[in-house]
């Protein structure tokens, strides 16, 4: 019995999940459309990722590219740090501090938000009014999360490659013509395409996984803390473990 | 106009508080500091079900390990290089990516856990009630948490490590077909022990970075429950961003004179 229930959890709670997720799949087309909670989610994830984005993409970016200039410079070939950069930036830096940035910042604030409503009653409350919750809250913040994702997965590269040709330019003393020369040496529109592609997965994942903890709390404030916890681990999870799939497939693709 | 540099001197007296306080942890409170060992290794809740941290250390370096295979091995192969990725795991492995996931999931699983707790703790008036009863609070709950952290650290970095390189070599000899030989002997041409120990030396300074900024912002949550989940999310972003800027300065510091590197000799 004790070994069923330990098993049972999880499923239970993966079960949840799935059914929430076919539930959102199904409202995101039925309207109507919580158009003014879907914008305002939009802003308010937005406004608590930028600054982490910023803080978070240099100092990745700036740590990849020296690394990678350590190895180039021992072959002679530190005119390709430009190379280096918008491989790593593109391929990677971007969707991993997109997931970073969404799923610490983004996830946790809807959960939160969504857990204390719960616990508050507030989410039966509205049932009990006709008004149905994952209609009226939860579509608008998925949807809001994958659109600020891919925004932000821009806002990364674009950052990203600029914070590491201050860096390769004025630090290392690579020559700027070189670095802009070799960004488009590997890296092209598909690549882009592809990194976007997975920063709006992200989103989604993520944004699914916040307010599926969120609506499923129970056991007062400790138990919104624990949700929020749980919402980082399993996002950071998912999120990884997507990318990998990910990277996998556009390797295929872009070959 | 002040009010930020005034939040940033309060967190700095906090973390001057708890680094102090480690004193009254080891002494007087040993009990509460195995019991947070313990329940920072194996987690505490639902994460025990996934094999607590543990597990996610390793799945979350296995799931960035492998990317040096799938990109390293497919971006060589096109200049017919493909034999380095032993090369490749050694190198990206050990400066980037493992000190780097290694943060971000001591982050999500140690320092949230640690704020989620705090926070409530202190949206019950359970830390008034501490200190009502004569218990150091901040040495009590803050420093044993700090302590603890550095101390799981050691162990789950190398957990991560070993994962990461298990997924490199898993991907390149297995998924992509490579012989072991050739990439292990690649691989340890290229894998520097000193590297290894100055990568130790970063998670471990992450790790006090990270309980530093987590345990305070759990201390200082408030604004009820709400503000426990809200207190958990600004203090992961600060975090993660902090650890970011410590690892970029540690490793400029020990590899940005020379590079520490060599590829012929």
């Amino acid at each position: 019995m004790v070994a069923s229930n330990i098993i049972a959890k999880p499923v239970r709670g993966f079960g949840g999940f799935y059914a929430m997720a076919l539930d959102t799949f199904v409202a995101i087309f039925k309207p109507p459309f919580a158009w003014r909670e879907f914008i305002s989610q939009s802003w308010f994830v937005a406004r608590v990722s930028i600054v982490p984005t910023l803080m978070l993409t240099i100092p990745y970016t700036v740590l990849l590219t020296f690394t990678f200039n350590i190895l180039l410079t021992e072959f002679g070939a530190a005119d390709f740090s430009g190379t280096g950069a918008a491989l790593g930036t593109v391929r990677q830096i971007g969707p991993i501090v997109t997931v970073l940035v969404v799923a610490g910042a983004g996830a946790t604030a809807m959960c939160a938000d969504l857990g204390a409503r719960t616990i508050r009653e507030e989410l039966d409350a509205l049932r009990v009014m006709g008004v149905n919750p994952i209609q009226a809250l939860v579509v608008p913040r998925v949807l809001a999360a994958t659109l600020v994702s891919l925004a932000l997965a821009a806002t990364v590269i674009l950052v990203g490659l600029a914070g590491a040709y201050l860096f390769c330019v004025y630090i290392q003393h690579v020559s700027p013509g070189a670095f802009a020369a070799g960004l488009t040496l590997i890296i092209g529109a598909a690549d882009v395409t592809i990194a976007l592609a997975k920063a709006a997965l992200f989103g989604l994942s993520a944004g699914m996984i916040a307010c599926y903890k969120g609506i499923s709390v129970g056991g007062g404030p400790a138990g919104v803390g624990n949700a929020v916890n749980e919402t980082v681990v399993f996002t950071f999870m998912a999120l990884f473990a997507i990318n990998v799939v990910a990277t996998a497939v556009a390797v295929k693709v872009t070959m | 106009m002040a009010e930020p540099w005034n939040r940033v001197g309060r967190q700095t007296k906090f973390y001057g508080n708890t680094l102090r306080s480690i004193y009254h942890a080891v002494t007087t409170y040993r009990i509460e500091l195995i019991r947070q060992i313990a329940a920072m290794g194996l987690g505490a809740g639902a994460l025990i079900v996934i094999g607590g941290t543990v597990a996610i250390v390793g799945f979350l370096t296995v799931t960035t390990g492998a990317l040096v295979a799938v990109q390293g091995y497919t971006d060589f192969s096109e200049i017919g290089v493909e034999a380095l990725t032993g090369f490749a795991s050694a190198f990206f492995n050990v400066r980037l990516i493992a000190p780097a996931t290694t943060a971000v999931a001591l982050s999500a699983t140690i320092g949230a856990g640690a704020t989620a707790q705090l926070g409530a703790m202190r949206i019950n008036e359970e830390i008034d009630a501490l200190e009502v009863m004569g218990v150091r609070s901040v040495a009590y709950l803050a420093s044993t948490r700090v302590l603890a952290g550095l101390l799981v650290v050691i162990p789950l970095y190398c957990v991560g490590v070993l994962a990461s390189f298990w997924a490199a070599k898993f991907g390149t000899t297995v998924l992509y077909g490579q012989s072991i030989g050739v990439y292990d002997h690649y691989f340890r041409t290229f894998l520097n022990p000193t590297d290894l120990l100055w990568s130790f030396l970063q998670c471990i300074v992450l790790a006090v970075v990270i309980m530093l900024v987590h345990t305070y912002y759990g201390y200082t949550a408030r604004g009820g429950p709400a503000g426990v989940g809200e207190a958990v999310g600004r203090a992961v972003r600060a975090s993660l961003i902090l650890a970011a800027f410590v690892l970029v300065m540690m490793s400029l510091a020990v590899h940005g004179q020379s590079g520490n590197f060599n590829l012929a000799g």
